[in-house]
Parts: structure tokens; C-alpha cells; sequence
């Protein structure tokens, strides 16, 4: 009866208590000893809760070994575990199916598998115990324990037949059986079900089934991939939750041999195992990142390791692969790669900056090797890097002291920033103020490192991201003049054969502040190569239309920044941007840096020159002639601030006779001049404008009649005329998105008053449709004689097909007459018979 | 259903209840004396319904003696004639009119002997024969059964009758063909005294001349119901008409008589002049006469519909539709007959031949504009249908009848504005939203929604109608509308591949600029093609003829072609010199031509292909030849550019002369492309 019971009931009774019992017996019959008193306080306790507990579980046992397997219960979930376990696990109640502790996780786990088939849960939990009974033990005892308990379990089921428990047996004759006829689905469905078990238990407790890990491990080495990449995210998932905030450090020699508590012990072999597995686990996907056909999960892997703990140990192989792997042909792996990247910028706070430096400086060896051949998203990374100006700067040292005390951070002696200018500090100093509180709040949550240390990095990335982005533009230029004779094919722009060189300049805009001074001399060199106009058209220049004005943005952009410190002649670019605007195309080019490149260059900045001021006013308009009405929208907000700041150019907007007395050095207009000093603009009118109100667009018309009012206006109301619309932002109002959109009226108001019929032909001539119509008479009546003829034949066929069927019928129906006639006869014949 | 039902017991009937058919006889010729005066209401639609339903139970005695009141024909028998397309009219019974028994029929032996003369159908008449041949062995043996053994012809018989309880139509066919005698003229032999009345031509000739001298000469029903038979000649399934079409010169003489002469006959009917306008049938609702003429109008415009659906010949198909589009109005009368005929003349309008849809265009437009405002609306939303799912693709053959489909539908929509713009405007919002949706997601299904045919040909058709109306009508919304989705699309396709499509777009734009007389700048949109690279070897196929307006998308063998490149620039400068010859008076030429001069004058410095060199040399020197024109006169005034009348009215002389050398190259290059 008892056996039947425990059948029934297998949750209760998993029978390698036995193994314990076994393993665990001799080394800890001391312990009994050592704390009886417990066991004695025990004994004390409520019996009610025994009973129900006991009587569950194993009804058939003596009265003695209930009440010792309930006290052992009590007190696993009353006293700290090990010690307790230790000892109970000395007592006969070990036989008894309830493990220890962990009742309740037990319970769980059994609920979790009952629906599958109870070898296989059995052979989890046999485990499980194992590696949570070696736990408990000391580490002394560990290794001892392992190889011992693993022999065991082997010998088990041959020599243990006949042990103490009779159903130990049954389980495992089961056991030998189902897997023989286990096939691989069953398999990899047992083997699934596995890691999920490991992979809950370790994250319920990672301080007891570390060693679990090494088991999840075992399993990426399986034959199956499938089974490989599970294995390779479950441990993912664990890594990502139990790596702690910290950096592991094993300890040293000299410190192994100091003598530490127990609880140091445990901690220091929980981190070891932990590390070690972690380590195991890098080896193992930076292995498999050479496979293609696991590359994308190791990738995965890898990438989002990077992104969730950057801080821990071996980052450095991580950062490696994943910089690899960052301008790979494969979409989803760049993109993971590049995501992960981002991320190690975007939260410094979790590294400390290092990381960061480690990637750019990677990256920059990837540029190098490939000679800047790589994917552009390689390079986009980098924007969304950001530098803080403020770290260790001595002027704001005594500000950001209090600050960064409140942060519980240590103040740093800033002052070896590795270069910067007096001046340029002092420009910054105000921005520095304002930018403080916002970084301190920040930088007050997320730790960082020693701020001189953090400055040193910064400087040494920005020098590697501008190193990047140097030797970019130092290839595209060289690339550029070898490339110039070589006819490049109709539309392809640059791009292709300079990948990298649009995020570069988009990069360059961005941390134009940053540049130092020495290399600017250097930089608009090159990026007045690389917009170079010639007179020969674009063909000879393999850059694009908007990388070329890219290069014009960036070159104002660095000059803005630093106009004081240096006194660099722009009129090259303007030359450039005069000539560009004619090579300008709407969906080839992107407009919206055209309109970047406008506001830029013409609307921001100091006042211009009168001729050229006057050339653009005339080139714009002109332009606004030609191009869709979004370019024009741009370029007359533009043409308007021109107008706005130079007064005197508003004489274009009059047809006088003595336009020309200010027209200068060439007195009439050179509408094909390319350098707008030289095109006499000045004596031109802007007749575009009249023009332009007849613009089928309202806001363009609008525009139009606005500027051309300006001329009659005096320049000391002018003012109110100035308008807040950038070119770009006009731009965007007038896209043809924005066009389409716009709602309409729902009726048509007639310009006639009454409803009526237009009775004229609007398109066709009425003669023509007329005479369409004549028709020979004769032809048809022809024609009609014809259709009655052959009309008239295949009436006549249908009818002499039917009748021949129809005939055919009847004769066929003479056979069935007959049949039946014979029948009839017999069947009269038969009554006669009968009769 | 009902008819249907109707049909089959009139059958069943016929074969099996013969004594109440003699009876129904008798009883006709009673009340046709007494009741004389209500021959008429039979034929109204709710009287014939009526019947129908009557002759599911013909058994029952009181429904006999209505039928008998109301069947007033003399051979006691009306046809319900079960119309191909019935879905329209479920109330209008098609069926032969009653007759006037006194009408004369002149009998002559001229039955043809020998159609086979007639007939070209070799093939079908040698099978005739054939067919002859067997049949007539299959029948000797036949009777030489049943003389064999009188049993089984009874036996016969008595099969005959059970198939024919369960089945009726086919066996009941065959069985008045078994019966009949072998002569193919009479159907005779039957149970049913059903006898086909002859019309010789003397006859024909005889009634035309009747109804040609006495307008109310009754037999005219008699005639009509002649027409009613050719019209239906060849395909009546299984029912047996009261006349029979001697031979083909009656049948030609029967249809073109009637339908050239309806007009005049039923003007003489209802004594009116002629049909000019809807008041005049609406007065001649009311008329006495009208009550009398009804059934017969409704008998002639039913049967020409029917000849429409059936015959194929385009010539005779235009002929008929001229001859009906004469007596159009006397359509509105009947709306359902109404429907049919736009749903017939549609159908041809759309797959007929030059002539043909001419003809069925000229009948839509009359509807549209004489009838009333439900037929408008039918005409113009199944026009608009029938012309986007007819517009999937362009051809070579098609494209002319295309055009065709476009200026009709952009006449029908011209008609009434104000009713049409609604359609319109839904129809461009519709366009506009699927653009919108394009420009989003650029997806590739959206895309390839709008680089369709169907889309451009609709929107091509919107541009068409705008620029028809706009001088006359408000349509300033749905112009920008249109502009919007027009450059849209030339906005969504980029690239060389797409000039085709970029040069359609072009085109719109410069034909709503030229008529709504706003400034709508597309030389952006042209300087693409001035960039095109190919190879400089011609080696590539070489095509004959390379038709840009055939295509949206360039083939990828093209592309590098140099007849693709020749075409487009081509074409790109045809299509600027529209734009240019539009401004060529205006003060700012200058200005509007300085980048596209600037842009040529490049392109004929550096392109490869000789072909298009001497074009666009002669293209920039005429621009820049008016552009100096203009900046010579325009340095002479003295007013600004914001005085806008001085502006307005500079050079206006000039333009009004198209005296200006600019207009003359453009006239030239039209005339050139015609050519």
C-alpha cells in the first residue's frame, strides 16, 4: 500500500533523498552533536501544523520519524540554512521524500513539470539537489563532493536496487527505459524545458545555484543549434541579471591564504564561479561569432552585453568584437551593433567614460585599416557621443566642488586638460555656468569616476573622433584629385565611392566648438578642396550637391565658433554656394541642407558685402523662378533677410534709371558670372517678383508681394517686417506633403449666377462628331441580309441537331420496349403458370 | 422566379390542359367583340404582371375569364419574353404587342428555295446536310418500328409524356420539331393551332406604305411586332412568335423601315412636331394619345435595345444608334429602358471601334443633358468607371481611343459643373490621399499604385477638365489640388527611369498653367535629363522608335541607350519651350530663362550625342534671342515691379500679334511634332 502511495504522490517522494542521505552522512554526523539543542527546541514545536504537513506526505511512517522529519521541516524555514541543514540531513528522517529547505521552491518546480513525463523531472531535480547539497557543504569539502556525488549518482541505480527505498527502483527502471525510446524532438523539447528550469532557478537564487551556470554552458556545446543559440540567450538573460554593479576582482595569492569568514568564503567563491563561467561564456561566443550560422545570435549576445554591463569584467573583448563587427553587410548585425555602441555613449554614467574612449579609439582603427571604406552608420555612432566641457575646468573648480560633494564624488584637480587656449576657455566659462547645473543633477546620479581621469579620457576621445573624422577628409580630398579625371557615371553622386564622408561632415558640424585651433587652418583647406567649384560642372567633382554644401555648413559652422581667433577668408564658399544653387536638384539633392546652407551662410552672420549681398538677392530669385516651391519658400525668407539687412540693396526692387551709379565695377548684369562680386547685380531689377505673385502657391505669391513692398517702406520701419522664419523651417512648411495636405472648399461657385447647361462642346469639334455618324446605308443593309442568312442556317442547325437526337432517342428506347415487353410476356407466362 | 414559373406553366398548360385552352379560345373571341375598348390596358406593365402570375394557375376558371378579358391576341397567345438582361426591369414585360387581325397579309411564294446561296457559313451548311442525311435514315427506321409493332409507338408515347412531367422545355422543343413535318416553313401537325403568320415582302411593303399614309392606321402593331421578331431573329429559345420572316430582304426592309421611320411615325402618333426638348414630353404624357401609344414606343424602344446587346457589326451597331439617338427623348419616359440603354451604350462606348464610340458617346451626352438629373449622375459615374477600367494600359492601337474616352468623359463632366465638381473633387482627394500615403510609407504596393496608368490617365483627365473649365468657373481649389498631386508624384520618382512619367507630369502642369494662367515653375523638374550619362558607343539595340508617351518606366536595356537620351532631351526641350513660349511676353523672361540657358548652354558644351546638338542650338539661341528681345523693351519703361498694371499690360500688343520670333519657333515646333 505504501508503494502505491508514493506512486501516486511522486512530487512528495523524490527518491534521491537517498543520495543526499549517502553523501552527506559521515562528514556531518558531527554536527549533530554540536547542536542538539536545536533539535531539542524543536521538539517544542506546534504539533497541528506537524500533522498536517506529515500526514500528506508519508501516512504509512513511524510516529517517531514524522515528528523528527517535521521538526526538521520547522526549523529549515525557522533558523538560518546551513548549519541546520547540515546536521539534519544526519538523521534517518532522510528518507523521508521532502528535501530540506527548499520546500517550497520544490513544490514549484514539481507544479511547473507534473505535465511532463516524471523521469525526465526526476532526472532535473536529481541535479538540482546535487548542486544545492554541494552548496551547503564547506568549501573544503566541495570538490570531494562533487566527484563523489557524480560516482554515485552512476552507481545509484545499479547498486541502490536494493536499498532502503523500494521505489528509488522503480523510478529508475522507468527511467532507463523512456529514454531509449526517446526520440531527438523529445529531446530537444526535454533539453528546452531543462534550460528553462536551470535558467528560473538561478535567477530565484543565484547565491545557491551558481554552479548551475557551468551546466547551461555544457549545453551550448550541443550538437543541435537550435539548442546552442537557447542555451546562449538563456545564459544572456541570467548574465544580464545577476552580474553585479561592480567589477569582480579575484583576490590575490597573499589574500587566498588570509584566513576570512565563512561568508567572505562563499562570496568569494560565488564571484569566482561567476566570473569564470562569464569568462567560459565570452570564449564561447566570440568563438562562435566566426561561424555565419551562429553569428547573428552571438552578435545579439554580445551587443546587448555591452549594452547592459559595461562595467564588468572582459568588456574589452566584448567592445573588440562588437567594433568588428560594427560596418558588417549583414543589416541586423550592424544595427545591433551600432545600437550597442550608441549606448555605451549615450550612458557613460554606467562605465565611467572608459568604454567609450576604448570604442572610439577602436573605431578609429577600423578606419584606418579599411582606409575608410566602411559602412556610414560606423561612423554615424559618433554623433551621438557628447562631451562634457565642464569637467575639471580650474575656473569652475570651486562651483562644481559643491556640487559634486552633494554628488558624493571626489573634486578633481582638473587642470591638465591637454590643450585649450586661454581665450577659448574664457568664451566658455559662461556657457560653463549655465551647463553645470544641468550636468550636475546628472552626473550626481550616475557614478563616475575620478573627474580628472574622466577629463584625461574625454580629451582622448575627442582627439580620436577628430583623428577619425581628419583622416576622412584627408582621404576623400586625395581620393577627390586622383578621382577627377576619371568621368564619374551620370547619377551616382560621391557617396559611393566616399562612404563615410556624409556622416563625417555631419559629425564635423556637430563638434565644430571642439576643434582645436591648430587644425583649423588645416581643415578649411581641406573642406575648401572638397567644395571646390569648377567652371567644368559637376561631373569633375565626384562629391555631391549636398555634400558640397555640407562642407560650406561645416566650414561656417567651425568659423562661427572661432571667427574671433581667426580671420579666415570666406569668400570661397560663398563663391561655392553661388555657383551650387544652380546645381541644385529637388529630389536628388536634399533641400533641407540647401535651406541649412542658406540660413547659414546668408541669414546668420555679420552683414555682407553690398555686391554680394546684392548678387544673391538677384541668384535667388532667379532661382525661385526655377524650382519647386518649397526651394523657393527658402530661398525668398532668405532673399527677404537680405533685403531686411541690407538696405541698400532695396533699390533692386525699383526700376530706376540710376540703379546703375551703384552697380561698381561691372555695370551691367552677367547673369552667368560665376563670382557674385563680379556679376553687377547691383544694377539689376528684381523682376522675378512680378512674376512670382502670378505663383500658383498662395504663401509663395504672398511672399512675393510682401518683398516687393519693402522698397516703398523706410528703412526705420523695416523692423517689423523682419520675420522669424529660418529658410529651413520654411522649407519644411512648403513640402509637398504639407502641400497635399491642405484642406479644400467643397463647392465650386459657378461664375455663371443660374444652373445651366453648357450645351457647347468644351474640347471635341461638333462637326467632326457629327460627321462620324453618316453610315452606308447600303453596307447595312448588306450586312443586315448577312446576319439574317447566317441566322437563319444556324436556327436551322440547331433544329435538325435536335430532331436527330431526338430520334435517336426513340430508337434507342425500342430496345428498353422490348426488355420490358419480354418481361411482361415471362411475367404472364409465370401467373399462367402460377395459375 | 415568377417569370419563370410563369413560363413553364404556360407550357405545362399548353401540352397537358388543352380543353382549357380551347376553352381560353373560345372565350377570347367572345370578349374581344365585347370588350373592345379595354384592348388597351393590356399592355400596361402592371396589367402584364399581373397575367403573369394568372398563368401559374391556369386551372382556376376565374383567372381564365380574366385572361380572356386581357389576352385580346387572336391566336390566343402571349408571348412574355424573357430578356437577356432582365436585372433592370422586373416590372417591364417584353412581349408582342396585339395585333389587328384585319391587317393584310399579302401570301407569295417567295421563300427563299435556297438560303445556301446566301450563306457563306460553308462549313455550317455542309453539316446541315449532313445532318439532313442521318436524320432522315434515323426517322425510316423509326417508322419501320412502329409499323413493325404499333406497341411501341404507344409505348413511345407514353415516355414522352412522363419526361415531359418532370422536364418541360427542351423535350417540348423537340417534340414540336418531332412533330412537325420535315418542311422547315411551317410548323404545323401540333395540338396547339399555332400558327406563324408569313410576312412577304409585298406584305412589308404594303404596311410601310399603310403607316406612312395614315398615322393611326392600327396594324402598326402588326409592323412592330415584324420588328420585334427581326430583332430578336436568331435567338428566340423555345417560344414561337406570331410572325415569320419570310426572307432576308423582309428582314432588312423590316428593321431599317422602322427604326429610320420611328421618329416620324410616333411624332405623327401623338401629333407633335418632333421631340426638341423635355417639356414636350413631359406635355405628352398627358395627351389622350399617349395612353394609346405607350405600349407601342415601349415595343420599338425595347426591341432596338435588344438588337443593340445582341448584334456585333459595328456598322449596322452605329446605324441603329444613330437612328435611336433621334427619338432619344422618348427614353425619359421609361426609366428603366433608360438605364439599359447608358448601360448598353457605356458597354459600347468603351469597346466599340472610332465610329462606334462616337455614336454611343453622342448618346450618353444626350441623356446627360436632356434627361433628368438621376440619368446625369448614372451617366456620369459609370462613364468615369468605365473609362478608368478601360485606361490600364496604353498601346500603340489604343491610345488615340483613349484620348477619345478622355475628351467624352471630360464633355459629359462639362455638362453640368456644378453637379460634377463634387465627383471631381472626391475623385482628386481620393488621388491625393493615396499620393499622401505613398509619401510616408514608401511602400512599394502604394508606389506602384500611383505609377499605373489608371492613376495617370485619371489625373490626366482631372487636368483636362480644369483647364476646359477653369476660364468659366471657379475651380482655383481643385487646381492647386491637382498641382499638388502632380508634383507630388514627379516628386516620388526620382531618377532617369522615371522621366517618362516626369515628362507626363510636366506636360499637366504646363496645360493648368496655360489656362488658369498662374505660374507654375517646372524647369527643375526637366534639368534631370540634361544629365544623363549613358555609353558613348551606340552600340546597345538599337530601337526604331522610341515612343516616351507609351511608357512610365524606362526598360533597364534603355536606359543607357542613346535614343533614350536623344528622346528625352528631346522631349525635355518640347516640353520647355511650352513653358518658356507661355512667358515669352512677360517682363521676367529674362530671368525665367537665365538658369535653363545657363544649364543648356553647359549641356551643348559637353554631351557626346550629336543627334540633339543642332536642336538645342537652336533652341538657346531662339530663348536668348527673345531674351534680349525683352530686355531691350523692358529697359525702356520706367515702372517697377510691384506696379503691377504696368506690368500686366507691358508687351501685351505683341502677344495679342504673336508677333514675338519666340512664338513663331513654337509654333513651328507644334506644327513640327504633327507633322
Amino acid at each position: 500500500m505504501g508503494k502505491k502511495r508514493k506512486v501516486i504522490l511522486p512530487p512528495d517522494l523524490p527518491p534521491e533523498v537517498a543520495d543526499n542521505d549517502i553523501e552527506v552522512s559521515d562528514e556531518d554526523l558531527e554536527f549533530i552533536g554540536q547542536n542538539r539543542e536545536y533539535a531539542g527546541f524543536l521538539t517544542k514545536l506546534d504539533t497541528k501544523s506537524i500533522d498536517r504537513h506529515v500526514k500528506r506526505v508519508a501516512g504509512h511512517e513511524s510516529d517517531d520519524l514524522e515528528a523528527l522529519y517535521e521538526q526538521r521541516k520547522r526549523k529549515a524555514s525557522l533558523l538560518k540554512r546551513n548549519d541546520d541543514d547540515d546536521k539534519l540531513q544526519v538523521d534517518p528522517v532522510d528518507a523521508l521524500p521532502v528535501k530540506t529547505l527548499d520546500g517550497k521552491l520544490e513544490y514549484r518546480t514539481v507544479d511547473r513539470t507534473k505535465s511532463e513525463a516524471i523521469t525526465n523531472e526526476k532526472d532535473n531535480t536529481e541535479e538540482n539537489e546535487k548542486d544545492m547539497s554541494v552548496v551547503k557543504l564547506t568549501k573544503k569539502e566541495k570538490r570531494l563532493k562533487i566527484k563523489k556525488s557524480r560516482k554515485e549518482a552512476k552507481k545509484e541505480a545499479k547498486v541502490e536496487e536494493k536499498g532502503n527505498v523500494g521505489v528509488e527502483k522503480l523510478h529508475t527502471e522507468v527511467l532507463a527505459k523512456v529514454e531509449e525510446d526517446l526520440s531527438a524532438e523529445e529531446l530537444f523539447r526535454k533539453k528546452k524545458i531543462k534550460l528553462a528550469e536551470i535558467g528560473l532557478q538561478l535567477l530565484e537564487n543565484p547565491e545557491e545555484n551558481i554552479k548551475s551556470l557551468k551546466e547551461l554552458l555544457k549545453n551550448c556545446d550541443d550538437g543541435n543549434q537550435n539548442i546552442v543559440k537557447l542555451g546562449l540567450m538563456s545564459l544572456l538573460a541570467v548574465f544580464k541579471d545577476i552580474i553585479p554593479g561592480y567589477r569582480i576582482r579575484l583576490p590575490t595569492e597573499k589574500e587566498m591564504e588570509m584566513t576570512v569568514s565563512k561568508a567572505v568564503l562563499k562570496q568569494r567563491f560565488y564571484e569566482s564561479t561567476l566570473l569564470n563561467s562569464y569568462k567560459a561564456y565570452l570564449a564561447k561566443l566570440i568563438a562562435m561569432e566566426k561561424k555565419p550560422s551562429l553569428r547573428q545570435v552571438a552578435v545579439r549576445c554580445l551587443a546587448s552585453l555591452l549594452d547592459a554591463v559595461p562595467h564588468f569584467n572582459y568588456r574589452e573583448n566584448i567592445l573588440a568584437i562588437v567594433i568588428k563587427n560594427i560596418s558588417s553587410p549583414d543589416d541586423t548585425i550592424r544595427k545591433l551593433c551600432c545600437n550597442a555602441t550608441k549606448s555605451i555613449f549615450l550612458n557613460e554614467g554606467k562605465h565611467g567614460g572608459e568604454a567609450t574612449f576604448e570604442a572610439v579609439r577602436l573605431i578609429a582603427q577600423q578606419v584606418k585599416i579599411y582606409e575608410c571604406q566602411l559602412h556610414p552608420d560606423s561612423i554615424e555612432v559618433l554623433s551621438s557621443l557628447t562631451f562634457d566641457e565642464d569637467i575639471g575646468k580650474p575656473d569652475t573648480q570651486a562651483e562644481a566642488v559643491k556640487i559634486k560633494k552633494k554628488g558624493k564624488w571626489k573634486t578633481p584637480d582638473g587642470s591638465n586638460k591637454l590643450q585649450g587656449s586661454e581665450k577659448k576657455k574664457t568664451r566658455q566659462e559662461s556657457l560653463a555656468k549655465t551647463r553645470e547645473e544641468v550636468t550636475a543633477d546628472f552626473k550626481s546620479v550616475s557614478f563616475a569616476p575620478d573627474s580628472r581621469e574622466r577629463k584625461r579620457m574625454q580629451s582622448e576621445t575627442l582627439s580620436a573622433v577628430f583623428e577619425i573624422y581628419f583622416r576622412i577628409l584627408k582621404h576623400s580630398t586625395d581620393s577627390h584629385a586622383s578621382r577627377s579625371t576619371t568621368d564619374a557615371a551620370s547619377f551616382s553622386h560621391g557617396s559611393s565611392s566616399l562612404p563615410l564622408l556624409a556622416p563625417c561632415l555631419k559629425g564635423l558640424g556637430k563638434f565644430s566648438h571642439l576643434i582645436d585651433l591648430d587644425f583649423m587652418g588645416d581643415l578649411m583647406r581641406c573642406l575648401k578642396q572638397l567644395a571646390g567649384y569648377s567652371d567644368h560642372g559637376t561631373i569633375q567633382n565626384p562629391l555631391s550637391v549636398s555634400e558640397r554644401l555640407q562642407c560650406c555648413i561645416v566650414a561656417f559652422r567651425v568659423m562661427r565658433n572661432n571667427l574671433e581667433a581667426l580671420n579666415i577668408d570666406l569668400q570661397d564658399f560663398f563663391v561655392q554656394l553661388y555657383n551650387l544653387l544652380l546645381e541644385y536638384r529637388p529630389d536628388r539633392d536634399q533641400g533641407e541642407v540647401l535651406a541649412e546652407a542658406l540660413k547659414i551662410m546668408l541669414c546668420e552672420g555679420k552683414q555682407h558685402d553690398m555686391q554680394r549681398a546684392a548678387a544673391f538677392i538677384k541668384r535667388l530669385a532667379t532661382f525661385s523662378l526655377s524650382y519647386g516651391s518649397a526651394e523657393a519658400m527658402a530661398a525668398l525668407v532668405t532673399l527677404k533677410h537680405l533685403l531686411q539687412k541690407n538696405s541698400k540693396c532695396r533699390n533692386l526692387l525699383e526700376n530706376d534709371a540710376g540703379g546703375g551709379s551703384l552697380s561698381g565695377l561691372v555695370s551691367k548684369y552677367q547673369p552667368d558670372a560665376t563670382d557674385p562680386n563680379l556679376s553687377g547685380a547691383l544694377g539689376s531689377v528684381l523682376w522675378e517678383l512680378s512674376l512670382l505673385t502670378k505663383h500658383y502657391n498662395s504663401s509663395i505669391s504672398s511672399m512675393a508681394a510682401s518683398i516687393m513692398s519693402m522698397g516703398s517702406v523706410n528703412p526705420a520701419q523695416s523692423q517689423v517686417f523682419l520675420s522669424t522664419a529660418s529658410p529651413l523651417q520654411a522649407f519644411r512648411d512648403s513640402s509637398i506633403l504639407c502641400e497635399l495636405s491642405k484642406p479644400t472648399s467643397k463647392s465650386a461657385t459657378s461664375r455663371q449666377k443660374q444652373r445651366e447647361l453648357q450645351k457647347d462642346y468644351v474640347l471635341m469639334d461638333p462637326e467632326v462628331m457629327q460627321n462620324g455618324n453618316l453610315v452606308d446605308e447600303d453596307e447595312v443593309r448588306r450586312k443586315l441580309e448577312d446576319r439574317f442568312a447566317v441566322h437563319k442556317v444556324i436556327t436551322e442547325n440547331e433544329r435538325l441537331r435536335k430532331e436527330l437526337n431526338h430520334t435517336l432517342s426513340s430508337i434507342s428506347l425500342y430496345e428498353e420496349y422490348n426488355r420490358q415487353k419480354k418481361q411482361k410476356r415471362r411475367r404472364t407466362t409465370k401467373r399462367v403458370l402460377g395459375d | 422566379m415568377a417569370k419563370k414559373m410563369g413560363r413553364r406553366a404556360r407550357k405545362f398548360a399548353k401540352k397537358n390542359l388543352q380543353s382549357v385552352m380551347k376553352r381560353k379560345r373560345k372565350l377570347n373571341a367572345l370578349f374581344q367583340k365585347k370588350f373592345a375598348p379595354r384592348q388597351e390596358k393590356s399592355d400596361s406593365p402592371e396589367e402584364s404582371k399581373n397575367l403573369k402570375n394568372d398563368m401559374q394557375t391556369p386551372v382556376d376558371p376565374e383567372q381564365e375569364i380574366l385572361d380572356g378579358i386581357v389576352s385580346t391576341n387572336p391566336f390566343g397567345d402571349l408571348f412574355i419574353k424573357e430578356d437577356d438582361d432582365s436585372g433592370a426591369d422586373v416590372s417591364d414585360s417584353d412581349g408582342y404587342l396585339s395585333e389587328d387581325p384585319e391587317c393584310p397579309y399579302i401570301s407569295e411564294d417567295e421563300e427563299e428555295s435556297c438560303p445556301e446561296e446566301m450563306c457563306k457559313d460553308v462549313v455550317l451548311l455542309e453539316q446541315n446536310t449532313e445532318i439532313n442525311q442521318r436524320l432522315k435514315n434515323q426517322k425510316r427506321k423509326l417508322s419501320k418500328l412502329c409499323k413493325k409493332d404499333p406497341q411501341f409507338s404507344k409505348f413511345l408515347e407514353s415516355r414522352r409524356s412522363e419526361f415531359l412531367k418532370s422536364k418541360s422545355e427542351e423535350i417540348y422543343s423537340d417534340d414540336e420539331g418531332d412533330t412537325s413535318s420535315m418542311d422547315d416553313e411551317y410548323i404545323v401537325g401540333n395540338e396547339i393551332s399555332q400558327v406563324s403568320k408569313v410576312i412577304t415582302s409585298s406584305t412589308v411593303d404594303v404596311w410601310c406604305w399603310l403607316v406612312m399614309e395614315q398615322p393611326n392606321w392600327p396594324g402598326l402593331a402588326n409592323l412592330l411586332n415584324a420588328f420585334r421578331a427581326a430583332c430578336h431573329y436568331g435567338l428566340d429559345t423555345g417560344e414561337v412568335s406570331p410572325v415569320k420572316i419570310a426572307n432576308r430582304e423582309v428582314f432588312c426592309k423590316i428593321l431599317t423601315f422602322v427604326l429610320s421611320e420611328a421618329k416620324g411615325i410616333f411624332c405623327g402618333l401623338l401629333r407633335i412636331s418632333g421631340f426638341s426638348n423635355k417639356e414636350t414630353i413631359l406635355k405628352m404624357k398627358n395627351k389622350p394619345e399617349w395612353k394609346t401609344t405607350r405600349s407601342l414606343i415601349k415595343s420599338f424602344l425595347r426591341s432596338s435595345l435588344f438588337l443593340l446587346n445582341q448584334e456585333t457589326d459595328n456598322q449596322i451597331l452605329v446605324f441603329v444608334l444613330s437612328q435611336i439617338r433621334l427619338s432619344i427623348l422618348l427614353f425619359s419616359a421609361f426609366p428603366s429602358l433608360t438605364k439599359k440603354l447608358i448601360k448598353i451604350s457605356i458597354h459600347l462606348w468603351v469597346t466599340g471601334d472610332k465610329d462606334l464610340s462616337a455614336s454611343s458617346f453622342l448618346i450618353l451626352r444626350d441623356i446627360a443633358s436632356e434627361f433628368s438629373l438621376d440619368n446625369i449622375d448614372t451617366c456620369l459615374t459609370k462613364g468615369f468607371g468605365a473609362f478608368i477600367a478601360n485606361s490600364k494600359f496604353m498601346k500603340p492601337q489604343n491610345i488615340e481611343h483613349i484620348e477619345f474616352l478622355e475628351n467624352s468623359v471630360v464633355e459629359l463632366y462639362s455638362l453640368d459643373i456644378q453637379k460634377s465638381y463634387q465627383k471631381v473633387l472626391m475623385s482628386v482627394q481620393q488621388l491625393a490621399s493615396i499620393l499622401r500615403l505613398a509619401l510616408k510609407t514608401k511602400e512599394k504596393d502604394e508606389l506602384k499604385k500611383i505609377h499605373s496608368w489608371q492613376y495617370i490617365n485619371c489625373i490626366s483627365l482631372w487636368v483636362k477638365f480644369v483647364s476646359c473649365n477653369y476660364k468659366n468657373h471657379d475651380l482655383q481649389q481643385l487646381l492647386f489640388l491637382i498641382i499638388g498631386v502632380i508634383k507630388g508624384i514627379a516628386h516620388l520618382f526620382p531618377g532617369p527611369r522615371y522621366l517618362p512619367l516626369r515628362f507626363k507630369c510636366v506636360k499637366m502642369l504646363n496645360q493648368l498653367s496655360f489656362s488658369s494662367g498662374v505660374f507654375i515653375p517646372v524647369e527643375s523638374l526637366l534639368f534631370d535629363c540634361l544629365e544623363i550619362r549613358g555609353t558613348n558607343n551606340a552600340e546597345g539595340t538599337k530601337l526604331k522608335h522610341l515612343d516616351l508617351a507609351l511608357l512610365l518606366k524606362v526598360p533597364n536595356q534603355l536606359l543607357k541607350s542613346q535614343d533614350f537620351q536623344q528622346a528625352s532631351v528631346l522631349s525635355a526641350i518640347k516640353l520647355l519651350a511650352e513653358h518658356l513660349s507661355q512667358w515669352c511676353y512677360h517682363v521676367s523672361f529674362p530671368d525665367l530663362a537665365t538658369i535653363p540657358l545657363i544649364l543648356l548652354k553647359r549641356f551643348h558644351e559637353n554631351t557626346s550625342i550629336e543627334s540633339v546638338r543642332r536642336p538645342v542650338k537652336r533652341f538657346i539661341d531662339q530663348v536668348q534671342q527673345n531674351s534680349d528681345f525683352i530686355q531691350r523693351k523692358r529697359d525702356q519703361v520706367s515702372f517697377s515691379p510691384k506696379d503691377k498694371e504696368s506690368v500686366d499690360s507691358f508687351l501685351q500688343l505683341e502677344k495679342c500679334d504673336r508677333s514675338a520670333a519666340f512664338t513663331k519657333f513654337y509654333d513651328n515646333m507644334l506644327q513640327n511634332a504633327l507633322a
